[in-house]
């Protein structure tokens, strides 16, 4: 059992923040992706926040973001990020490791 | 060599990544605004797309046109759509700006307006060089990271210009629509830019467009300006009324004789936006003033010969006359006579009467009514109330005459009047003959009567009087004057 065990607990949900900046194409774009992708692949086992810099710049100390959008993964540990509109979402899955 | 510690090189590899993705999303374009600190230690977000380029583009579609100045007044960007407002190259406006199309006050607002308009929003109201009239706004602007003043010019010509003549039309329709007399409207400028009907009567050809001097010739006397019209409407321009001044318009199709008032007229504001001018045709009281300056001469003259006439009666009367009771009855007589000559010329204004009117009028009196002894033949004509004056003195005479010693002094005498009018004679002729009277005898003394008859009418060598006294009744044979006859 203890080698079949993983780094996290199945049932705690994954947390997500989503660093946008206001109404920019790629901004609206990562929002639309995401909400696909967790809702094809993470059924009822994420929660989303996003985060709006143009309103709250200060808000981008937290995770040190740089470019927008930037998706963190803050839970699970360690802290994961994603850079761009994750139209890919094989890499999204990849990086969030969805499915390890 | 120190000793590798796993946790720091796993950080430090997890950083390098993050700086890589990072880099590699910025160039492949997986991005669209940056989060960069400011000298203040402050997190600002600038977009990568979406930037001033799209915008750029929009502007150039604009009709408006639109600028872009930096906090220091340098343009950053200008639109095509300004440079063709100003009359101005692309080139021209970005290195002479915009400033150098226009005059030095209007200038000097815009650059007022560019300070202003780095604060808040701002607008004024310019002239360019075509007469054009614009609107600028300023208004604060962020163009990446540098404060500007987003500058706008609307061409606002048309509008005002609907605006003025809208409230023109407004003002001049209703002052027009209440005036009966003739009613012009200046612009600021002095041309006329309304005129109504009652002003055809004044000058024949249209006044519209043309300045008021040149529209209608004025002559005023004791009117210091070589040009009264003009100085008229520049007076009430400025703001003074000009009231009831007396004019000749020597040009005018009927209104010659005008009186003129001008006042500013001012709509909607205290400003001054033209003038009206109102005239008053004054032909007709002129014509009644004339008139009645020949009548009160004319009455004058006749009071006179009047009052000369019945003096040299009286006289004359007096002189012929042995008794009281003979004066009295003679110059009452006669008197009476010229009353009624003077009657019937009244009736008709004193312009000319006819022969028989005088005749029965001076004759009637001696003649019972109903009696036929009073016989007139021949064309009756009008004359004027001085052979009608002298006829009816003359006719007097001869009646009383008949009455006391001739045709009328029996009851089966008669008197026959025949009227000659030959056009080719220098006078129209009436021969009085009477009959059936006492025999008569040419009397042995003349008395002011006879010369009453004879040279009453000789005051024209064409006018006179004969008489004659053969046995069977008196005849007298009058001229009249052609020049006193008025016709038929």
């Amino acid at each position: 059992m203890v080698e079949n065990a993983t780094p996290t607990t199945p049932t705690e949900p994954t947390k997500l923040v989503l660093y946008i900046a206001g109404q920019t194409p790629k901004s609206i774009s990562a929002i639309e992706n995401l909400e696909r992708i967790c809702a094809e692949h993470l059924p009822g086992r994420y929660r989303i926040e996003v985060v709006d810099l143009r309103k709250s710049p200060q808000l981008a100390r937290e995770h040190n973001i740089i470019a927008i959008p930037t998706l963190v993964r803050e839970l699970p540990t360690p802290i994961r990020k994603i850079i761009g509109d994750l139209s890919d979402s094989e890499k999204v899955l990849v990086h969030l490791s969805v499915g390890d | 060599m120190g000793q590798e510690n796993p946790a720091l090189t796993a950080e430090l590899r997890r950083r390098l990544e993050e700086a890589e993705e990072t880099i590699r999303a910025i160039r492949e374009g997986e991005v669209d605004a940056l989060v960069i600190r400011s000298r203040a230690q402050e997190e600002e977000v600038f977009t990568l797309e979406g930037g001033p380029e799209p915008f750029r583009a929009f502007m150039e579609a604009m009709d408006l046109g639109a600028a872009a100045f930096d906090a220091e007044g340098r343009m950053l960007y200008a639109n095509a759509a300004l440079g063709d407002l100003l009359g101005l190259t692309a080139d021209e406006v970005l290195v002479r700006g915009i400033c150098s199309a226009l005059d030095p006050e209007s200038a000097a607002r815009v650059r007022d307006l560019l300070a202003r308009g780095a604060t808040a929003k701002s607008s004024v109201e310019i002239v360019v060089g075509d007469g054009r009239h614009v609107q600028v706004s300023a208004s604060p602007l962020r163009v990446g990271v540098t404060d500007a003043v987003a500058v706008t010019l609307t061409d606002i010509t048309s509008r005002i210009r609907e605006r003025a003549s809208q409230e023109s039309e407004r003002a001049a329709l209703a002052i027009l629509a209440s005036a009966n007399e003739a009613v012009i409207v200046c612009d600021r400028e002095g041309r006329i830019t309304h005129a109504n009907a009652a002003v055809a009567a004044i000058t024949a050809e249209s006044p519209i467009g043309k300045t008021f001097s040149s529209a209608i010739n004025l002559t005023i006397s004791g009117f210091s300006a070589a040009d009264p019209g003009s100085e008229i409407v520049a007076r009430a321009i400025g703001g003074t009324p000009v009231q009831g001044i007396e004019a000749a318009a020597p040009d005018a199709p009927k209104c010659k004789d005008l009186l003129i008032s001008a006042a500013p007229l001012r709509i909607g504001s205290d400003q001054i936006s033209g003038c009206v001018v109102t005239m008053v045709d004054l032909s007709q009281r002129k014509t009644l003033e004339q008139q009645q300056l020949l009548l009160m001469g004319e009455l004058d003259h006749r009071v006179k010969n009047t009052l000369a006439l019945v003096l040299s009666i009286a006289n004359r009367t007096a002189n012929s006359e042995e008794t009281v009771d003979g004066f009295q009855t003679a110059f009452s007589g006669r008197i009476q006579a010229l009353a009624a000559t003077h009657n019937i010329l009244a009736e008709c204004s004193w312009s000319s009467v006819r022969v028989a009117e005088v005749l029965h009028q001076e004759v009637g009196p001696f003649i019972t009514t109903g009696e036929n002894r009073l016989r007139v033949s021949g064309p009756d004509v009008r004359i004027r109330p001085r052979a009608a004056i002298a006829l009816g003195l003359v006719l007097h005479e001869l009646a009383t005459n008949a009455v006391k010693y001739g045709a009328l002094s029996s009851p089966d005498g008669v008197v026959a009047v025949n009227f000659t009018d030959n056009p080719e004679s220098a006078f129209f002729s009436l021969e009085w003959r009477e009959a059936d009277g006492p025999r008569v005898a040419e009397p042995n003394r003349f008395g002011f009567g006879q010369t009453v008859i004879t040279r009453s009418l000789q005051y024209s060598v064409d006018g006179g009087a004969e008489l004659e006294y053969p046995s069977e009744g008196v005849r007298c044979t009058m001229r009249i004057p052609r020049a006193d006859v008025v016709g038929a």
